[in-house]
């Protein structure tokens, strides 16, 4: 399952970004509902643990990309295979966490 | 192969027919065959697309001039709302299931699907919700709130009537059906591919099966949930999404939302295969970026559930979780243009040949691209706003979902037609019909873009004249009729093929993929025996392919044994793991559903005695089927003669059952992940959240309780170790022990319910608790049931360190139960005990 030619790898990467999308989105919810940071900027307490969270899940994915790409010149056939999609879904998940999180540097978070 | 069938292969042939084929007469309603089932699917959902297109000229009759009343206000609300309902549950989901449960195991290079019996019984609860739902037309009583049925308006205030019982009843009831789908053809796409078939040659619509399949699996669950949460707050006044007792309505939409936005991809991805599969074979030549597409495919699985908010915009959430959805709307494009560039590139590169499906794909690939660029400006929140609830939504939605499943599926239909019926359809009304819907589609819709620009709302059942909307809103009907008689020629077509069409030639488009190895029409066997594949096009490498299976020159040419068998192979590389036996034809998924059906017309009536007498049978039947497999004498009796390499899959630790069962929970733990969602949203969001100052349950009561079940729990799981170590001591103790110490531990849960002082019908904190609850009870009882009727298995010998699949199916619903008790345990109750957090 942890092996960068397993299937698994398929999922991993959009698994851990849905599992950050969730998380973003519903801790900014919990955190605009326990707490009155309604006015505050984007350079808030609030947006700097989102921020740190984003980071934190990018460095991880672009890791396991690197792993599964590497991993893709002894294989052959479907192990190969396995790994050179694993690697790009590896990267299409920090792109995607990326973009999904620019707009946590320009606006409020309870607005 | 052996030497009897060899010199006798019409015998041979003549042999599986006999074991393969459905019953005559009355008794093809126990078929399970998954051509018959695929094909049932097909024509109950094509019956159902009448129905509701009917429903959408209705719509346009009243539209057609302003002020009219051919229609008053509440006969319409009924009509548009049974029109997106009747389309989307009824007609698009079933008809693509029943096409992927027709040709998936035929292009696996398969016999079967691996529980066809579930596919029966899907089938009979899709038939039974589709007319229950269809009934409240007729009387009527219909649904009168929009296909997404929001609350508060459809609450027992402000719909006081039965009409969205019907939906949320019915629609529950199909939804069954299609989880199941979901489930069989997870577990089919992964286990039963022909030997040598690894994930890199898997045919490019297995992967979007594959993906379509697990999308259903986890994005049914929400709309499963709130329908129930809805139907109890109906029904019961337990409250959940009335603000006046801690509940919200906009939970509604998010559980509703969560479902739906998936939904639309649901649709889309295997009308994409159908498109993926059809552009090939007509350009001849492979697929342009196969890797790039199967990359697509999961992308775009993943993505299509993060955008649901986007359908809220309009809801009041803060600015940053708007960004956040918006973004991720706009992302989804991405592996959308992915394929469509494939297809492209695919077209470009090859040398097309404009057949008749060939012509409506290129009638998707306009339509599709347009409705998918609106898909985009929707995706911009200011521009969502300016035309939230109006005809725009309405013209982009038709773009995206006839374009992008409609036209895909009449071409798969065309495609696939040869090989079902073994007659060509007619070039002549095929072209008339695809160029009256391809022009009527856009003459209704395109213009109905600037109808929804200029400002006309959606579900309006009229309107004054002189708002610029009037020529508009006639063209658009004009429109619909033309593409209602283009689909009257297409019916037409097809059903005058079946008696008129020219015979077709054997594998006639030239297609690579293994379906059309089988016969055309197929037999119930679909091969006679079961080839190995090294490429991904079998049928281009070896055009001879169809005749050596035949002769019955590859895996499984035997038939001797009288049962129904397929090879089971690994998920990874494809080597043969075991020869997996599928239930042959069965009463009890038409009996089963049929009390199901009862459980749902009581439940309507308010019948609630017998609703609860008809779940108890309805229970009973279901463990009746389950006591009748594995190594039961009417399944696969042990015989001295059983296959030991590879073996039977009943033999075996993991068979297809195993993989089911964790599916099944897949999904079933989504619908619980769905009620902690509404528990933190309600408790964060919610205007008047209350949590009580007494405690709901006996803390240590349900600590034994849970200590209880941990060690049923564990008693059986060291059972199953002792298996695996060929060990069946006291096998039968064991599971009589686990069971003792699961009954206890539900005793004692039932005793907790009942003396805790809950009121559901005034605070949504208690509403949640007491369906927790039931939740749990319910687990509970099944997994002690199951584990009851294995002890009783053991002693009849159907279960042994010889036969030990049984028990390791059921090991993943112990650890389900034990993680949704503690979880529960965790979250519903002690969390908000936690200082500060209450």
């Amino acid at each position: 399952m942890t092996h960068p030619n397993h299937p698994l790898q398929l999922i991993w990467g959009l698994t851990l970004w849905a599992i950050w999308f969730v998380a973003v989105y519903g801790g900014l919810s919990v955190a605009c509902a326990a707490t009155d940071w309604q006015r505050e900027s984007p350079l808030s307490l609030n947006n700097a643990l989102l921020l740190l969270a984003t980071v934190a899940t990018v460095l991880l994915l672009l890791w396991l990309m690197k792993r599964c790409w590497r991993a893709r010149h002894p294989a052959a056939g479907h192990r190969r295979f396995i790994a050179v999609v694993s690697a790009a879904l590896y990267a299409a998940s920090a792109l995607a966490t990326i973009a999904v999180a620019v707009p946590i540097m320009l606006l409020p978070p309870c607005v | 192969m052996t030497q009897q069938s060899l010199s006798f292969p019409a015998k041979f042939h003549q042999q599986l027919e006999k074991v393969w084929g459905n019953l005559s007469g009355w008794g093809s309603l126990a078929a399970v065959n998954h051509t018959s089932i695929g094909a049932r699917f097909m024509v109950t959902g094509m019956f159902f697309f009448l129905v509701g297109g009917l429903l959408a000229m209705l719509i346009r009759t009243q539209l057609a001039l302003p002020q009219q009343e051919i229609l008053n206000a509440e006969v319409y609300n009924q009509v548009f709302t049974m029109h997106g309902t009747v389309m989307m549950f009824l007609f698009a989901i079933p008809v693509l299931e029943g096409l992927a449960m027709y040709v998936v195991p035929k292009m696996l290079g398969a016999r079967d699907l691996v529980f066809p019996r579930i596919s029966a019984l899907g089938y009979y609860c899709y038939l039974f919700g589709g007319l229950i739902i269809l009934s409240s037309l007729v009387m009527g009583i219909a649904p009168a709130g929009g296909w997404f049925m929001y609350t508060p308006l459809s609450d027992a205030t402000f719909s006081p009537d039965k009409g969205p019982d019907f939906w949320l009843i019915g629609i529950t009831f199909v939804e069954i059906s299609a989880i199941s789908a979901g489930v069989e053809l997870v577990v089919s796409i992964l286990r039963t591919r022909a030997p040598g078939m690894t994930l890199d040659k898997m045919p490019i619509f297995c992967w979007y099966i594959l993906a379509m399949a697990l999308m259903i699996v986890f994005g049914f669950p929400p709309l499963i949930l709130a329908s129930i949460l809805l139907e109890l707050e109906r029904a019961a006044g337990w409250v959940f999404f009335a603000v006046d007792g801690g509940g919200d309505p906009l939970l509604w939409q998010h559980l509703f939302w969560l479902f739906g936005h998936p939904e639309v991809y649901i649709l889309f991805l295997p009308a994409a295969g159908i498109v993926s599969t059809l552009i090939p074979v007509f350009a001849g030549r492979p697929l342009v970026g196969y890797r790039w597409v199967v990359f697509a495919i999961i992308v775009m699985g993943f993505i299509s559930f993060g955008l649901w908010v986007h359908h809220m915009f309009t809801v009041g959430i803060p600015q940053l979780a708007q960004a956040f959805f918006s973004i991720a709307s706009m992302l989804v494009a991405i592996p959308t243009a992915i394929q469509i560039f494939a297809w492209i590139a695919t077209l470009w590169t090859g040398k097309v040949t404009f057949s008749l499906p060939m012509l409506w794909i290129t009638g998707f690939l306009i339509i599709f691209v347009c409705g998918g660029l609106t898909g985009v400006m929707l995706a911009l929140v200011p521009f969502n706003w300016q035309i939230h609830d109006t005809h725009f939504v309405v013209a982009h939605m038709h773009y995206v979902l006839v374009g992008g499943m409609f036209f895909p599926l009449i071409a798969g239909l065309y495609y696939w037609l040869p090989h079902y019926s073994g007659r060509m359809p007619s070039h002549l009304l095929g072209r008339w019909a695809f160029w009256l819907t391809f022009v009527g589609f856009n003459v209704t819709f395109l213009l109905m873009h600037l109808t929804g620009l200029l400002g006309m709302p959606r579900r309006i059942y009229t309107y004054e004249a002189g708002l610029g909307w009037d020529w508009l809103n006639l063209l658009s009907s004009v429109g619909g009729f033309i593409m209602s008689i283009g689909i009257a020629m297409l019916i037409i077509d097809i059903a005058l093929h079946f008696r008129f069409g020219r015979p077709a030639q054997h594998n006639p488009w030239g297609a690579d993929t293994l379906e059309w190895a089988t016969g055309t029409p197929p037999g119930s066997y679909n091969f006679a025996s079961i080839p190995s594949v090294s490429s991904r096009h079998p049928l281009w490498d070896n055009p001879d392919l169809p005749a050596t299976i035949a002769a019955g020159e590859h895996h499984l040419a035997t038939i001797e044994h009288g049962r129904r068998e397929t090879l089971g192979t690994d998920p990874i590389n494809g080597k043969i793991r075991d020869i997996t036996h599928v239930p042959s034809n069965s009463w009890i998924p038409l009996q089963t559903a049929i009390v199901i059906a009862m459980v749902c017309l009581c439940l309507l009536n308010k019948i609630y005695w017998g609703a609860l007498a008809a779940a108890i049978v309805a229970f009973i039947m279901l463990f009746r089927w389950s006591w009748h497999n594995g190594a039961h004498p009417v399944a696969a009796p042990v015989r001295d003669d059983d296959p030991v390499n590879p073996p039977l899959h009943s033999r075996t630790f993991d068979g297809p059952g195993l993989w089911g069962m964790v599916v099944t929970l897949l999904s079933n733990g989504t619908l619980f992940l769905s009620l902690l969602f509404g528990w933190f949203y309600l408790w964060t969001v919610a205007p008047n959240w209350q949590i009580p100052d007494h405690k709901a349950f006996s803390i240590s009561g349900l600590l034994i309780s849970g200590v209880s079940l941990t060690l049923a729990a564990w008693v059986y799981l060291n059972t199953l170790k002792r298996l695996r170590q060929k060990n069946d001591q006291h096998l039968e103790r064991r599971l009589w022990i686990s069971t003792a110490l699961g009954l206890f531990h539900i005793a004692l849960l039932i005793f907790i319910f009942a003396a805790a002082e809950l009121q559901p019908r005034a605070m949504a904190h208690d509403a949640i608790l007491c369906v927790m609850m039931l939740y749990l009870l319910l687990h509970s009882g099944m997994v002690v049931i199951a584990t009851l009727l294995q002890a009783l298995r053991v002693r009849k010998g159907y279960v042994s360190r010889t036969l030990p699949y049984e028990p390791m199916v059921l090991q993943p619903l112990w650890l389900y139960c034990l993680s949704i008790y503690w979880i529960s345990l965790a979250v519903f109750l002690l969390l908000p005990q936690m200082r500060g957090l209450s």
